[in-house]
């Protein structure tokens, strides 16, 4: 069984039906890329899956747990982590205070023991420090650790969301759109770095325009269209997929008008 | 006495009330940081704290445990008033403001502002509606700076509120709490994406706020020496002006404009016709707003607000 | 139409029946603050009328009444919130009012009353104007602000025989009231400068700006025109800074609170308050009111509560409830009360002169008396 299933998802907002009925699978270990014109539904997926808000029907099963109405902290807990379009770094944090907040979902110090500082809280509070320096060094941001994030330059900031998000310590990560606004040197990049993330073990969810990316990294790539699943298959299929080239072309030939 | 001792003097004076008002504005800045709600029901737990205080004062020195253990009566008194009022805190914030999270802002603040109406009217109905005389045990025995006077008391009140200050900023900068409640009030959705509980982190919000306020209460009746229902109001007034000069959500920012607030009042006073002391410190505030409408050290905050 | 015949029926003996109800209990109103900060004060007020009223009662009451309610209006210090009270008293048809206490409250709420033409006792406001518009109905217990004036120059002239005096006062009628009196008073002889006139904000808990200003003038006194809660705190923190000045309050600052509070620190401070004699009716009134209320100390403006309570309900028991014969009652008549001997004069102001009070071992003792230019 694929370590994410939806199955008969959908998600309506008012009178707009955002997701129609989606079945999707995400194997261990893969990149899959989600894509589709703008509106499609992509980032909604996204957020139901993360909890910002449930489906309005359908199931949604990470590793045979249901998500459906769980909320956002818990399902980070079962080890998805997911960075946003819109880049939301703690900006009046350190780059090293971002990670680390990343990592405190998974330790263990309550309340109490946080306020009164305890040996063994400080012990931990070590070790957190240790981790989110290996984090910012896989991600080539050890330089800048204790820079605030917003300073930051933008393809840094995009690398950083991906390192706190890292930092939860999730066997999946859904990544939306984190191409958006690169440059192409800071894309040919990104994709090294995504296949890296891949060859520890994490299961990669994409989301993304930029097609060079998507086709040149991920093996599963699955289109949706108004909310509808209309082709997936391996990006050379997709490529071919005459309702793919349709529905790009003409919500293409729409926006134009 | 000369000009210097007379200025010392009106700096240890605005240093003193400058540290309470500081003290107090902490609380509004951190719950407004969190949950961008102003909790106009800060001031009554500040009181609340000063009642608590008086309670178990006036219980130990039945016992003639005070005279015997003066040290140990300071830390009960101050505890059981912040720990007391911290548990209130929770529960106002269980009660009055988490159902409203999703409503509003006019509902959440017309519910603070009617806990603070509940809250002053229960402390006048319980305690009664008149002063009642601190137990003095702090003494009005001091020394003296060329000749300026400054009384032990004093001393530690500014020093305990300097010291749960710079506690606080440690706590909030080092500990995985601290942080959680710095991301949360910069960005809760993100928050929650990382596995921060939301909920958790406004409740221990809702208690160091309300606690450093007891303290402050605390503190008050203390050296002022006498507390009443209603005292919450003026110091609302003056730290909630402190929050917002300071910039709201920011914890230094507080204590900066609770030293200015203080200042402001007492060098007006010092020089100049003391009738006015109050229209200044609001015309101080306007004045800053006007050039820095989030407040002096509030930049951070409207960065991440939109 | 039969049926409306009955309804009409019974509304007329509804209202019958009301009104004779009515008439059977006798109302008297209380204005005072029982909220804000000068509640301490409005309590002992209204607890000093139902005193009254219960020591009355007991004694036989009035003819023709079973009952006798009292009314309380919360005047909260506070002039808007005061003419409402003493709007719902007239409503309520009270027949006489014993009230407030702040003159900046008693004064406007002395409006309604004078046009519902309803007889005003009150117990505490000293401010001149109180007495001074003309209204032929209402009286006052303590003295005026001008004779406590007086008498407070006279013992800084006379007795402390200083040279140099700093006034604050909390820019209330009240206050400001005394501090313009004793400018007044004090420059008809010139044996005293004034060197400063400072003012605070009721409700402030630190005065030590302005007392540090003080300390620097260093004036022989300091007068604190301000009530019992700031006065409390005002002569806490001007030992605490070492002032050398001698402090002088007002009869607004003549309560046991202030004992309380002010604690050793209040060792010293003169007070200006009106001295009964310690009659045998006083000592039983304190049991009495201590009794009822379970309270250790009686109120300073318990007493005169408590003689307006009594002598309101004397008039109404001899002249009955119509205004002009309870004014030419009140007027006519000399009362003794447990404020010593009650007398009006035209004004509706009693003779009465206040003395100069010292606190000395945690107690108000009597000190200097300005009609005899004599140490007690």
């Amino acid at each position: 069984m694929a370590e994410l299933v939806l199955r008969n998802i959908s998600k309506r907002f008012g009178g707009l039906l955002a997701v129609d009925n989606l079945d999707l699978d995400v194997s261990e270990g893969m990149i899959l890329s989600l894509i589709g014109p703008n509106g499609a539904g992509k980032t909604t997926v996204f957020n139901m899956i993360t909890g910002v808000y449930p489906p309005s029907h359908g199931t949604i099963t990470y590793r045979g747990n249901k998500l459906n109405h769980l909320r956002s902290n818990r399902i980070i807990r079962n080890g998805i982590a997911r960075t946003f379009q819109n880049i939301r770094l703690f900006k009046s944090m350190t780059v090293l205070e971002n990670v680390q907040v990343g990592l405190h979902c998974r330790t263990k110090s309550g309340a109490f023991r946080a306020l009164f500082r305890t040996p063994h809280q400080k012990q931990e509070e070590k070790e957190i420090i240790d981790r989110a320096m290996e984090i910012l060094e896989f991600l080539g941001l050890v330089d800048y650790r204790n820079e605030y994030a917003s300073y930051l330059p933008y393809g840094d900031q995009r690398r950083l969301e991906i390192a706190r998000a890292v930092a939860t310590q999730p066997h999946m990560l859904l990544l939306d759109e984190p191409a958006a606004g690169m440059n192409p040197r800071e894309t040919a990049e990104l994709m090294e770095l995504i296949i890296k993330l891949r060859d520890t073990g994490l299961t990669i969810f994409l989301v993304e325009h930029d097609m060079r990316l998507v086709m040149g990294i991920s093996e599963i790539v699955t289109v949706l269209d108004h909310g509808q699943k209309i082709a997936e298959g391996t990006p050379k299929q997709v490529q071919e997929n005459e309702r793919v080239i349709e529905a790009y072309l003409g919500t293409k030939s729409k926006e134009r008008a | 006495m000369d000009t210097a001792s007379f200025i010392i003097q009106q700096l240890i004076n605005a240093l003193f009330l400058g540290s309470i008002f500081a003290l107090i504005a902490l609380g509004y800045t951190m719950v407004y940081g969190i949950i961008e709600l102003i909790n106009f029901a800060h001031g009554e737990l500040f009181t609340a704290g000063a009642f608590i205080g008086i309670i178990v004062l006036a219980a130990l020195q039945k016992t003639g445990f005070v005279e015997s253990h003066f040290v140990i009566t300071l830390i009960l008194v101050f505890g059981m008033a912040m720990a007391y009022v911290a548990v209130l805190g929770v529960a106002i914030e269980h009660v009055a403001y988490k159902p409203l999270r999703r409503a509003s802002r006019l509902a959440a603040i017309l519910s603070a502002l009617g806990m603070s109406i509940f809250l002053s009217n229960g402390m006048m109905l319980s305690q009664g509606v008149s002063d009642r005389a601190y137990p003095s045990i702090l003494g009005i025995e001091g020394f003296s700076i060329l000749d300026a006077r400054i009384t032990y008391g004093q001393v530690f009140i500014i020093v305990l509120s300097l010291l749960l200050m710079v506690a606080l900023q440690m706590f909030v900068n080092w500990t995985k709490l601290g942080k959680a409640m710095r991301a949360t009030a910069q960005n809760q959705t993100m928050a929650r994406m990382l596995g921060i509980d939301i909920d958790k982190t406004i409740r221990v919000t809702f208690m160091i706020g309300p606690a450093l306020g007891a303290a402050a209460g605390v503190m008050v009746g203390l050296y002022y020496g006498s507390v009443r229902f209603d005292m919450g109001f003026i110091y609302m007034i003056k730290a909630f002006a402190a929050a917002i000069l300071g910039g709201i959500g920011s914890i230094p920012g507080a204590v900066l404009g609770g030293m200015i607030i203080g200042g402001v009042e007492v060098l007006w006073s010092a020089f100049l016709p003391s009738e006015w002391k109050d229209v200044t410190t609001f015309v101080v505030l306007i004045l800053v707003l006007y050039l820095r409408p989030s407040g002096i050290l509030g930049e951070h905050v409207s960065e991440t607000r939109v | 139409m039969k049926r409306f015949g009955i309804f009409m029926l019974l509304l007329a003996f509804m209202l019958g029946f009301s009104s004779m109800a009515a008439a059977k209990t006798l109302k008297i109103g209380t204005l005072s603050p029982l909220t804000g900060p000068y509640a301490q004060d409005g309590t002992d007020i209204l607890q000093g009328v139902k005193t009254a009223v219960a020591v009355f009662e007991k004694a036989g009451g009035i003819p023709g009444y079973d009952k006798i309610e009292v009314v309380p209006g919360d005047s909260a210090c506070d002039g808007g919130k005061a003419t409402m009270a003493a709007n719902k008293l007239i409503n309520s048809g009270v027949a006489g009012v014993v009230g407030a206490y702040c003159s900046s409250a008693t004064i406007p709420a002395s409006v309604p009353l004078n046009q519902a033409n309803i007889v005003q006792i009150t117990p505490a406001s000293t401010h001149t104007d109180v007495t001074g518009r003309g209204f032929k109905q209402i009286f006052r217990m303590p003295p005026r602000d001008d004779v406590q004036a007086w008498s407070t120059v006279k013992f800084l002239e006379d007795g402390l025989k200083i040279k140099t005096l700093a006034l604050i006062d909390d820019r209330q009628t009240y206050t400001v009231g005394l501090t313009e009196n004793i400018t007044e008073f004090a420059k008809e002889k010139n044996k005293i400068k004034i060197v400063a006139l400072e003012h605070i904000t009721p409700g402030d808990k630190d005065f030590t700006a302005v007392l540090t200003k003080l300390k620097r003038i260093n004036p022989d006194v300091i007068y604190m025109g301000v009530y019992q809660p700031e006065g409390s705190l005002m002569v806490r923190q001007a030992k605490a800074l070492g002032l050398k000045s001698k402090l002088l309050s007002e009869d607004a600052v003549f309560h046991p609170k202030f004992l309380e509070v002010g604690g050793k620190a209040a060792e010293g401070t003169y007070l200006t308050f009106a001295k009964a004699p310690e009659t045998k009716e006083r000592k039983e009134f304190e049991k009495t009111y201590k009794n009822m209320w379970k309270a250790k100390t009686v109120g300073s403006y318990g007493y005169y509560a408590y003689d307006a309570g009594m002598i309101l309900l004397e008039t109404i028991k001899k002249a009955g409830t119509k205004t002009n014969k309870m004014v030419d009652t009140l007027r006519n008549t000399t009362w003794s009360g447990v404020t010593g001997e009650i007398k009006f004069d035209y004004k509706g102001d009693r003779k009465l002169a206040h003395v100069i009070w010292i606190v000395k071992d945690g107690k108000f003792v009597p000190y200097w008396d300005p009609l005899t230019e004599s140490y007690f």
